[in-house]
């Protein structure tokens, strides 16, 4: 009997108009996407390989230790395609050295090409099934019950030895089927495009993650269309249903995500807490200031640092608390000074490290309050509706989202240290090739390489199963609601 | 018989269910969107008052001639509209100053003496909130209610207009009376429309009795000026969609199929064609340069000016040193040693006549070579970055005449330009910004030619007048929103769109007409 009706209402459905024009829209405007996603993903990848390789010359081309510029890019994630997340608004080069930290504060972007495209919003494949199959599946959903009430034939099909939960089921199944065809065909034809496209290499890790988009998005399809089908056990007429599915689709997935973000902020101001974190981070650095007056005052060094008087021909440079010293020549005279010099060197260099150190963890907690907190709000008061949860369950598979960036974060900070153990092991910051190169350039052959690998798949799946499993429950609420509704109603 | 018509269309929506959700979500909508605005507003008047007043101090603080010029006619902040809460334009990616700090250098020239630059315009980059980590959402302005909503309702509102009619044979019996088609469909439009916009009114009124209690918005009579002509596009935005509707339920025999295809229209005009096509269109174009090629570009371009700096200072030191120092700078470039050799064999000589030329220095002609150095450099620096910016600009402004093909596009843009944000608004900015540059370099130079005693070179402390300045003979920046500009800037969308609805209109009316009954 299940058959028999899946089949009837299957025929119905696929024969449907709506059908046919879902699937048209959904085939043309995934298509139309993945065409400007490439080109925009091989754009990316160009300027990241190009970039990679003028971060990697300006590190060789120092030539002492402390001139070293060593500037890191966070390569393009291929599926940022299917969902964006937060992949292109946050910056992706890091400068790496001794006397920072690195956080998300240390990201810049200074390599978009043109940043005042950002008016335009991108539109990923995730968004086009969360705005055009959503409305699908509540338009599949809103004449389900109701309409087969006004046309007599839900009286005709009871009449039959049918249980109603089989109906209900019946209709679901046949629903999620003509839902799936679309979605499957879109994606199908997106896979082609990707593997025509030869920047674009997926690993086999990359085809579960799809997998698991694919799963998500079923689930969430399935929340909408079940919100239909309440909404048309509870109706007698479809012309209201359809009117409450209409609306309740223009809030759920237009109104509150936009609005519950500008207009709920729980948090309030925290500028009080940026201030107190800004004032303990000037207090460390005036503490390193003072022990360097310290060593400085039992040391037979003269005048200002950084030059202290030492008399040499090449160059320097400074930006806060760093200076890149390239000595090329250093005068007679000055030659005795120079021990004491790598001393104070050797000296600043671990005071730095350490307080570095101390305001890494200040700023790490600064963050964690404000930012990212605030941030994390706005996700769990967004999670309200379905499509938001939808769109960061898929980011977080893709790896696009918050804890993608921050686990970036993270492999930079691990790299600083592997660069901070290199230049120990060299015994960089006491050697006389930190600040002069009057004996030979540093050879940077050995120099660690940056790379990022994204996170393992079961960790995207950790990330991503509370907005999964969410969407599950509201589907089972959903379901029983329904079905409570419908085994009540009188035909 | 028109008259009956409207009024049955109208007193029948307002009896519907879907009139009572519109007016609970237009009202719920607009009074969010005053009272974030409330919240917001503030504050943002504050930092741009502050922001102008630190400006205007420090450029105060300056008396010197050539410390003004050093240093530049500050950051020249964007004044934000009292309107943001219509339209927000993109406030987030645009910057709201007109020029940002500058790259400094200085160089040696010639014996012991330096050269400093001076300031050059720089433009802050767009998306200055690179770090900004929360979710991406759209700011809920009038300007999304509008374009979102007064295109689905009004969709919601006339599905069922014809076919429904025609399903139930009403329309049939409406025909066989005297009424003719065009009537019948004007009556439809006008009752629809005025039953759409009567809770979108409501809403407005909502909204802006909220905001009057606002004391930091201001609104002039030009802002109502504003608001007007905000409604009018409104009201001509619903009417493009109501007549939509109409067309699309006029060719369709089934409610169902006629609601199915103006989602699909509501679909990909109004959510996806504003942003798809821009994105899209970017394709075709010629790519921005990126970073790196313009600082090579910048480089060359800045070194070839350098170089020719030095061979002049070079070319005026030479009677002194006879021609000592181009024989060593020649052989330096060919072999290092050998000059190394020769500059250790003459020292004695060069220093003399090193010291002789020192004595001599900083005549006029010095003076002059250094000054085109510094002003060149000035000029290639700006003329760099006025083309990057131009180029950038120019790419947004191609794509958005892409968009257009979607009225949701049209809207927006002529929301922003009424209101006095967005890109338009930036490049009326902009311009502005470069004519006070233009202006602040005209008070230097005739200040400075006021001056009898000085020497009348501009780009270094000792060319120019060293007599005080009064700040307030300082020309002033003031970033001012004039109605004929804002307008001017969104006329040819308003025309766009008068023409659309009459396009849409025809297009119900010839679908209507042809139709079987």
């Amino acid at each position: 009997m299940l058959h028999t009706l899946i089949r009837q209402e299957l025929l119905s459905l696929i024969v449907s108009a709506r059908f046919l024009a879902a699937v048209v829209i959904t085939l043309l405007l995934a298509v139309a996407n993945t065409v400007v996603l490439i080109d925009a993903y091989e754009n990316r990848v160009a300027s990241y390989s190009q970039q990679a390789k003028v971060h990697r010359e300006k590190a060789v081309a120092a030539e002492t230790y402390s001139q070293l510029q060593l500037f890191v890019e966070r390569p393009p994630n291929p599926l940022s395609l299917l969902s964006t997340g937060l992949e292109k608004r946050l910056g992706t080069t890091v400068e790496i050295y001794h006397g920072e930290v690195p956080t998300i504060s240390s990201v810049s972007a200074r390599n978009l090409e043109n940043p005042y495209l950002n008016l335009f919003s991108q539109i990923d494949l995730v968004s086009i099934f969360q705005v055009v199959l959503s409305l699908l599946a509540l338009l599949f959903a809103y004449d389900a019950i109701a309409g087969d009430w006004e046309s007599g034939t839900l009286r005709l099909v009871i009449s039959h030895p049918v249980r109603r939960g089989t109906i209900l089921f019946a209709k679901y199944l046949a629903a999620m089927v003509c839902l799936l065809l679309p979605l499957l065909m879109s994606l199908l034809i997106v896979m082609l495009q990707l593997s025509l496209a030869s920047s674009i290499q997926l690993g086999a890790t990359d085809f579960l993650r799809i997998g698991g988009i694919i799963f998500t998005t079923i689930v969430y399809l399935s929340v909408f269309y079940l919100i239909g089908l309440l909404i048309s056990t509870m109706t007698r007429r479809t012309a209201t249903s359809l009117m409450l599915c209409m609306f309740l689709w223009v809030v759920l997935v237009l109104v509150y995500p936009n609005w519950s973000r500008f207009t709920l902020n729980p948090l309030g101001d925290m500028r009080a807490e940026r201030q107190s974190a800004d004032q303990q981070i000037d207090q460390i650095w005036e503490e390193v200031d003072r022990e360097a007056q310290r060593f400085l005052a039992n040391s037979p060094l003269e005048g200002d640092p950084p030059r202290f008087n030492i008399g040499y021909s090449g160059s320097s440079t400074s930006s806060s608390r760093r200076y890149g010293f390239n000595m090329t020549k250093v005068r007679a005279n000055s030659e005795p000074s120079l021990p004491h010099f790598q001393n104070y060197q050797a000296f600043i260099c671990a005071t730095h490290i350490r307080a570095a150190e101390k305001v890494g963890l200040i700023n790490e907690q600064r963050w964690a309050r404000t930012t990212i907190r605030q941030a994390t709000w706005d996700e769990r008061l967004m999670k309200f509706s379905p499509a938001s949860l939808y769109t960061f369950a898929t980011s977080a598979w893709a790896g696009t989202d918050l804890n993608g960036m921050l686990d970036f974060i993270g492999v930079v900070q691990a790299y600083r240290q592997t660069l901070i153990d290199y230049l120990h092991d060299k015994d960089a910051f006491a050697s006389r090739r930190w600040f002069a190169s009057d004996q030979g350039a540093v050879d940077w052959w050995d120099l660690p390489q940056f790379r990022f690998t994204r996170a393992d798949v079961s960790e995207n799946a950790q990330r991503a199963l509370t907005d999964v499993s969410l969407l599950f429950v509201m589907n089972l609420g959903l379901f029983m609601v329904s079905f409570l509704i419908f085994i009540r109603v009188e035909v | 018989m028109i008259r009956h018509i409207i009024q049955r269309e109208f007193f029948d929506h307002l009896n519907s269910l879907r009139f009572a959700l519109t007016v609970i979500i237009m009202a719920a909508l607009m009074v969010t969107n005053a009272v974030v605005h409330l919240q917001s507003h503030p504050d943002k008047v504050r930092h741009y008052s502050e922001n102008v007043a630190k400006d205007r101090d420090t450029l105060q603080s300056r008396t010197e001639l050539y410390e003004l010029l050093r240093k530049g006619p500050g950051k020249l902040y964007k004044q934000s509209s009292a309107l943001t809460f219509i339209a927000d334009g993109g406030d987030a990616f645009l910057p709201n100053r007109g020029t940002q700090s500058w790259g400094s250098w200085s160089r040696t020239a010639g014996f012991g003496s330096q050269v400093k630059s001076i300031w050059s315009a720089d433009y802050p980059t767009a998306n200055p909130n690179a770090r900004d980590l929360r979710p991406k959402a759209t700011k809920i302005d009038w300007v999304f209610i509008i374009t979102y909503l007064l295109s689905f309702i009004p969709l919601l509102f006339t599905f069922d207009a014809l076919s429904g009619e025609r399903e139930s044979g009403t329309l049939r019996l409406c025909l066989a009376n005297a009424i003719s088609r065009p009537a019948l469909l004007t009556g439809k439009f006008l009752g629809t429309l005025i039953a759409i916009l009567i809770p979108f009114y409501f809403a407005v009124l909502l909204n802006l009795a909220v905001i009057s209690t606002d004391s930091w918005t201001e609104l002039g009579a030009a802002d109502w000026g504003r608001l007007g002509m905000t409604l009018l596009i409104a009201s001509g935005y619903t009417s493009i969609f109501v007549a939509i509707g109409l067309m699309v339920s006029a060719g369709t025999r089934d409610t169902r199929v006629s609601l199915v295809v103006l989602l699909i229209i509501w679909v990909a005009l109004v959510v996806f064609m504003p942003s798809t096509l821009g994105t899209l269109s970017t394709k075709w174009m010629s790519p921005v340069q990126t970073a790196h090629q313009r600082e090579t570009a910048k480089r060359s371009a800045l070194d070839q000016i350098n170089d020719d700096f030095d061979k002049q200072m070079m070319d005026k030191a030479q009677p002194q040193t006879g021609g000592l120092l181009s024989q060593l700078m020649g052989l330096a470039k060919t072999s290092p040693k050998e000059a190394e050799k020769l500059a250790k064999e003459k020292q004695a000589e060069l220093m003399a006549a090193m010291a002789k030329a020192e004595s001599e220095k900083s005549d006029e002609e010095e003076l002059r070579i250094q000054a085109e150095l510094i002003n060149k450099d000035v000029e290639i620096r700006e003329r760099l970055n006025r083309e990057h910016l131009r180029a950038q600009l120019a790419q947004v402004q191609r794509a958005r005449v892409v968009t257009r093909f979607s009225p949701a596009a049209i809207v927006q843009y002529a929301l922003e330009s009424m209101t006095g944000t967005g890109l338009k608004r930036h490049l009326q900015f902009l311009d502005s910004v470069h004519l006070h540059i233009r202006q602040f370099r005209n008070f230097i130079t005739e200040t400075d030619r006021a001056d009898t005693e000085s020497p009348h070179i501009i780009g270094i402390p000792e060319g120019m007048s060293k007599k005080s300045i009064s700040p307030q003979a300082l020309p002033n920046f003031e970033d001012k929103i004039t109605f004929s500009d804002t307008f001017n800037a969104a006329i040819l969308d308003m025309l766009l769109l008068v023409g659309l609805l009459g396009v849409s209109l025809l297009g119900a009316f010839l679908v209507f007409i042809r139709s079987d009954v």
